[in-house]
């Protein structure tokens, strides 16, 4: 039983663009670093490349990451940086899930 | 893999893990410690070897080589750094002031040291307490190159030294170097009056027994770096073992 009663609309607020495991994992490994490089990302998240693109590109178009494209010589290399407001966004979201989780011990 | 599949990360291990990663690129040496470290106990052995100062190889003294050491060390770490340890493309780490003030503690110290090296050689020279013994130079390196050197090792630190261990590697090898170049520097330059003469009396004892703890200390610190630098490497095969397999 829920004894808050904010609760379920608390659950309704969390911000869906984090709560999705895979951008979870995405923005917790940007969060862990200044700048990180595609293949490093797509190998620590162990999601396939299409499924990593495709959840950047919705962490970029809401403002949470920015790509930065260089080149190594001629080969192009693709990297992410984690935007302020993605930093914000994550530890906003950790501080929601934390606040609707039981405290240890009480069920 | 798809989205479904990835079913709750462990969220802690996975910052974890970047942050390792990215310590390699930025703070950790691994071989590259275990590598200054061998080459430090190797230069303290041949420097150390019977005839080492006279030796000749190729018709040039054996110390000639030795003082491009710290060099050919700053190379192969470059190199090797970015072949082992950037295996995945390059993470720069988040900035952390503590360890950049520490860094810098380092990289400055070592400045200080070679810039006082530098002055006082100039010094000696306007005062006219050293010049060139033309005969005697004959037998060390050209005498523009001892003077040199420490500049040289000055110039790649801002931006070659990336770590601590690093920092103190290249302290020992260039602390070496400047070492094993200071007999050849008094040679070539001595005073007027070589003090050989009427020796060198408690200066003398107490820079040889100075010069002996600091071998000591080399060969020391050349054996903690090359366990250190071999297990820092160790840790990075078993971090890059735990990723999850490739798509």
């Amino acid at each position: 039983m829920v004894k808050n009663e904010t609760t379920p609309k608390a659950i309704l607020e969390l911000d869906r663009m984090v709560h999705e495991p895979a951008r979870l994992a995405i923005l917790t490994v940007l969060a862990s670093a200044e700048e990180v490089a595609f293949l490093f990302l797509q190998r620590v998240t162990g999601l396939s490349k299409g499924n990593l693109s495709s959840h950047t590109q919705k962490l970029e178009a809401a403002g949470y990451l920015e790509t930065v494209k260089a080149f190594q010589g001629r080969i192009p290399v693709t990297s992410f940086r984690i935007t302020e407001d993605g930093r914000t966004a994550l530890r906003a979201y950790h501080h929601q899930l934390r606040a609707l989780l039981p405290k240890e011990g009480k069920p | 893999m798809t989205t479904t599949d990835l079913n709750g990360p462990d969220l802690a291990a996975l910052a974890a893990l970047t942050r390792d990663y990215a310590a390699f690129q930025a703070r950790k040496s691994g071989l590259a410690t275990a590598l200054g470290g061998l080459m430090a106990v190797v230069f303290v052995i041949a420097a150390l070897s019977p005839n080492f100062m006279g030796a000749h190889v190729l018709d040039r003294l054996f110390i000639e080589y030795l003082v491009w050491v710290p060099f050919l060390w700053l190379a192969v770490k470059g190199l090797g750094s970015r072949i082992l340890y950037r295996r995945l493309g390059l993470v720069k780490a988040s900035p952390d002031g503590t360890y950049e003030r520490r860094r810098w503690f380092w990289i400055l110290g070592l400045a200080l040291f070679l810039i006082t090296v530098l002055l006082a050689g100039l010094y000696a020279f306007a005062s006219g307490f050293l010049q060139a013994h033309q005969p005697r130079a004959a037998l060390c390196p050209p005498p523009m190159w001892i003077l040199l050197m420490p500049f040289l090792y000055l110039l790649p630190m801002p931006w070659a030294i990336r770590g601590i261990e690093e920092a103190r590697a290249y302290v020992v090898l260039v602390g070496q170097s400047i070492l094993w170049l200071l007999p050849f520097f008094i040679f070539s330059f001595g005073p007027p009056t070589p003090p050989l003469k009427t020796g060198w009396g408690i200066f003398g004892d107490v820079m040889g027994v100075s010069i002996l703890v600091l071998i000591y200390v080399v060969l020391i610190w050349g054996a903690l770096a090359m366990v250190r630098g071999w297990r820092e490497h160790r840790e990075y095969l078993a971090m890059l073992r735990a990723l999850p397999r490739e798509a």
